[in-house]
């Protein structure tokens, strides 16, 4: 488990998302890269029913996520941030907070057509493991997500400027400095938990541009 | 009573008579006595009784006293007023009239005044003051024993407490009978259920040999079933020595066996003519032969559960060497597993089994080359299998699945990656692990032979071996030192041999790291490479130890003959005033060389260069015979030729 960061990758007018994903896969390919199966992060939404949370009167938005990196993990984070890192079983713990019962409304709902996922190659160089996903929201195409990992430093600061170099010959100049998510952890141990923040605040963004007209195929 | 005086006598002097009262004893018993001297030819003789004692003559005195007559006198004379009027009073009353209860009364009455007097008498003689009475206590001698009585008495008590004892003993010894009794068939089946586990089905008990309840997984049921002998042996062969209770397990778990494993080294290169199929012949020394049929339930017990255990071990190698998909398949014949370790080696494992049967056939003698660290290895992974089947870590979660290892479970919450969950299902299968640890004792065995036959072999730098107590069934180390004699203290090289499973890891001084592979070819161009090496040391520490100035060192050098393994180093010196230098070089195959060049003195017709300090330009070099030195070795050699250059200079310098 190294450094990871997730960058969007633009996709340029009168391009089909599929030509770009396409274009990242052959540049990698040259640098050298060999293909180590494919990777998925996925993201439900689920919300709080608010007759039922006397506590607190606005809905709460609670995001379930997985990654194919950590198999056995699956991560809750909320909307103010906090995370939890747990089992796999706890899907079955949310699946009964889904349940109606005795004909009162559940605790949770999910959100309908908010299932957003980032599926692709993975690819290994030397210490880096490079991803390149498409994001798609309810089964339609939504933009590129690159993820770079650099396995042997687990703090960011001391691999970032070798990091940097790599990302920017995919994602140009986006990459200019680390993702907002690790802004505010520059000298600590990453943790897995860090990447799907990052995950989750690129689909947040993906999510939110649903309103603008999708992006040319 | 003496009279002092007497006025009878006419004599002025008194005479004193003693006056003492007569002997009286009384005369107990008359005796007449047969005397022959005698006038009437017998003797009477008196017997007296012996007189009393003081205290005797007490008692006897006081028994004569009659208290109740005494009383009787003095009836009438109460002592006190109000009583005397009483009595005045009832006895002119009743007198005459003769009352009934008179005398019932008057003893009465007389009792009472007894007490009185006697509790009168007890205070007077109780009090304080002891002037007035004192009580003597009254000693009557007690009447004499009578021995035979006695001895009577002690013997019938003595003979009562023997049979008490003697009873005890009896039963003692019946109980201990009982205990040691072969006979008795229940006392067995006790002593069985206490080792074994027992059921009862129907009418027969069976029993159970197998490992289950300990976390195996053979299929085999081991069930054995325990009887009475008797009705074995109903023809009446009943043998003494053997107890009623008999074990019958099954046909295929008798006699002994054991896993037999053999490393062998084949000759050839082809792996298919190398496999030895023949090599499965049943060897088993005597000593875990058969069971004798008069064993005893426990060893007949133990024996048929190491069958049990050998055939799991075996069963468990064999299908997993069906199974595993290895570059060089594992073969399985018959009773025997073979499996490649290294190119011309070949670990073959085998069950012997032998039921006792063909004890009397005459078996080819072989020498065995039986590996027991292999073995007990085999035994100790099984056990080891059979703890983690049904021993998890301690405290589960009751939500969690069962049969987890703490690190799995805590696998999502940590948020293992991928890889890291990989590497935890991986488990290594018993036959790779004997496999592994075949290698790795192959390889130690090998790499030490080599390094002794180099240190034996080579005698110039000395070469001494330590190795680490500290390992494992996979990996020890040693260090080899190079050491010239003479010179121990002075230069020394030294490398550490890590040996793995199947490649060696050697570092050496200045912290390189070298892999080498099985092959002790490798190490042996290793260590005579080294062995170079510190020739050229040695030289260049002497030399700096003489004042020579060393003008280039080379640890592989690109001139010269091709070494055939490893580089050959080089080491060129200056003399101290630059007039002669020495050049050394050291091969691993070809040895050690030294070639001299010196200044051309001589030569005085120089026209072109006349100055002194082109004098050795251009000179050649003479390889300096080194066998015409004296010296133990080639440091001393080296140093006497590096003593005689610099002194035979400077002396002809200055």
């Amino acid at each position: 488990m190294g450094v990871v960061c997730v960058f969007a990758c633009p996709v340029p007018e009168g391009k089909s998302g599929q030509q770009v994903v396409d274009g990242l896969q052959k540049q990698v390919e040259m640098m050298g890269a060999t293909k180590s199966g494919n990777f998925l992060v996925d993201c439900e939404t689920y919300q709080s029913n608010p007759q039922n949370v006397t506590q607190t009167p606005q809905q709460c938005v609670v995001n379930i996520l997985h990654n194919s990196e950590h198999p056995a993990s699956c991560f809750s984070v909320t909307e103010s941030g906090q995370i939890l890192v747990s089992d796999l079983l706890f899907e079955d713990l949310m699946s009964k907070l889904t349940m109606a019962k005795a004909g009162r409304e559940s605790f949770y709902s999910q959100r309908k057509g908010f299932k957003i996922e980032s599926r692709g190659q993975r690819y290994e160089v030397g210490d880096f493991i490079i991803k390149i996903g498409s994001v798609s929201l309810a089964s339609n195409f939504r933009g590129i997500l690159i993820e770079v990992e650099y396995c042997p430093c687990v703090i960011l600061n001391e691999c970032w400027n070798m990091m940097k170099e790599l990302l920017q010959s995919m994602v140009g100049n986006s990459a200019e400095t680390p993702p907002p998510v690790l802004k505010h952890k520059p000298d600590t141990v990453y943790t897995p938990s860090d990447t799907i923040l990052q995950y989750l605040d690129h689909f947040n963004n993906f999510r939110k541009a649903v309103s603008a007209p999708p992006p040319s195929r | 009573m003496a009279a002092p005086y007497s006025q009878f006598s006419p004599s002025p002097t008194p005479v004193n008579v003693c006056v003492e009262a007569v002997l009286e004893s009384q005369i107990q018993e008359v005796r007449v006595v047969e005397k022959p001297d005698a006038p009437d030819g017998h003797e009477i003789q008196e017997v007296y009784v012996p007189p009393l004692s003081m205290s005797e003559n007490l008692t006897k005195l006081a028994q004569k006293i009659d208290f109740y007559k005494d009383e009787s006198d003095e009836k009438g004379k109460p002592t006190s007023e109000g009583e005397k009027e009483e009595e005045e009073k009832t006895g002119a009353a009743f007198q005459p009239s003769l009352w009934p209860w008179d005398s019932v009364r008057t003893k009465l009455r007389t009792s009472l005044t007894e007490m009185s007097v006697l509790l009168d008498i007890l205070n007077v003689s109780s009090s304080k003051e002891k002037r007035y009475m004192v009580l003597d206590p009254v000693q009557q001698n007690a009447p004499d024993p009578k021995l035979a009585v006695q001895l009577m008495s002690k013997r019938r008590a003595l003979q009562s407490a023997a049979s008490v004892l003697q009873s005890g003993a009896e039963r003692l010894r019946k109980s201990h009978a009982e205990i040691n009794n072969k006979n008795d068939f229940h006392l067995e089946l006790l002593n069985v259920r206490q080792k074994w586990r027992l059921k009862k089905t129907g009418t027969s008990i069976l029993g159970d040999l197998s490992y289950r309840s300990v976390g195996s997984r053979y299929m085999h049921n081991g069930v054995f079933e325990v009887v009475k002998s008797s009705d074995l042996t109903a023809e009446g062969e009943f043998l003494a020595q053997r107890g009623s209770l008999d074990v019958v397990v099954p046909t295929e778990l008798e006699g002994g066996a054991y896993i037999q494993v053999e490393v062998k080294s084949v000759p050839g290169n082809c792996i298919t003519d190398t496999m030895d199929l023949t090599g499965a012949i049943l060897r088993v020394p005597s000593g875990i032969g058969p069971v004798r049929s008069e064993t005893y339930w426990q060893q007949k017990l133990e024996k048929a559960q190491n069958v049990l255990f050998c055939k799991e071990i075996f069963a468990q190698l064999a299908r997993e060497a069906v199974q595993s998909k290895a570059s060089i398949p594992h073969l399985v014949v018959g009773n025997q597993i073979i499996t490649n370790v290294f190119p011309g080696i070949q670990l073959s494992i085998v069950l012997c089994h032998s039921t006792g049967k063909e004890r009397e056939k005459k078996l080819p003698q072989y020498k065995m080359d039986h590996n027991h660290v292999l073995e007990h290895s085999l035994h100790q992974l099984l056990r080891e299998n059979h703890f983690k089947n049904i021993n998890f870590p301690a405290p589960h979660p009751v939500t969690a699945l069962v049969g987890l290892t703490k690190k799995r479970r805590l696998a999502g919450p940590n948020a293992l990656s991928r890889k890291q969950l990989m590497d935890m299902s991986d488990s290594e299968s018993m036959l790779d692990q004997i496999i592994k640890q075949t290698k790795h004792n192959v390889l130690r065995l090998r790499t030490m032979q080599t390094i002794d036959g180099i240190a034996a072999t080579l005698s110039d730098p000395q070469l001494t071996v330590h190795w680490s107590c500290c390992n494992s069934s996979t990996e020890a180390s040693c260090r080899v030192i190079i050491t010239s004699q003479g010179y121990d203290l002075r230069v020394w090289h030294s490398f550490v041999i890590i040996i793995g499973v199947d490649s060696l890891k050697v570092i050496i001084k200045e912290g390189r790291v070298f892999f080498l592979s099985f092959e002790e070819k490798e190490l042996q161009d290793f260590i005579m490479w080294q062995v170079s090496q510190h020739q050229i040391s040695v030289s260049q520490n002497l030399a700096r130890l003489m004042g020579w100035q060393i003008m280039s060192t080379s640890t592989a050098m690109g001139v010269s003959d091709l070494e055939s393994s490893g580089t050959a180093s080089s080491l060129i010196l200056a003399a101290p005033n630059k007039e002669r230098i020495l050049a050394i070089k050291s091969g691993p195959s070809s040895g050690i060389k030294v070639f001299l060049q010196q200044s051309q003195k001589d030569n005085k017709n120089r026209v072109i260069l006349p100055d002194d300090k082109w004098q050795s330009v251009g000179a050649d070099y003479q390889q300096v015979d080194l066998s015409k030195f004296e010296g133990r070795n080639f440091a001393s050699k080296l140093e006497l030729l590096l003593a005689t250059f610099s002194h035979d200079l400077s002396s002809s310098s200055s």
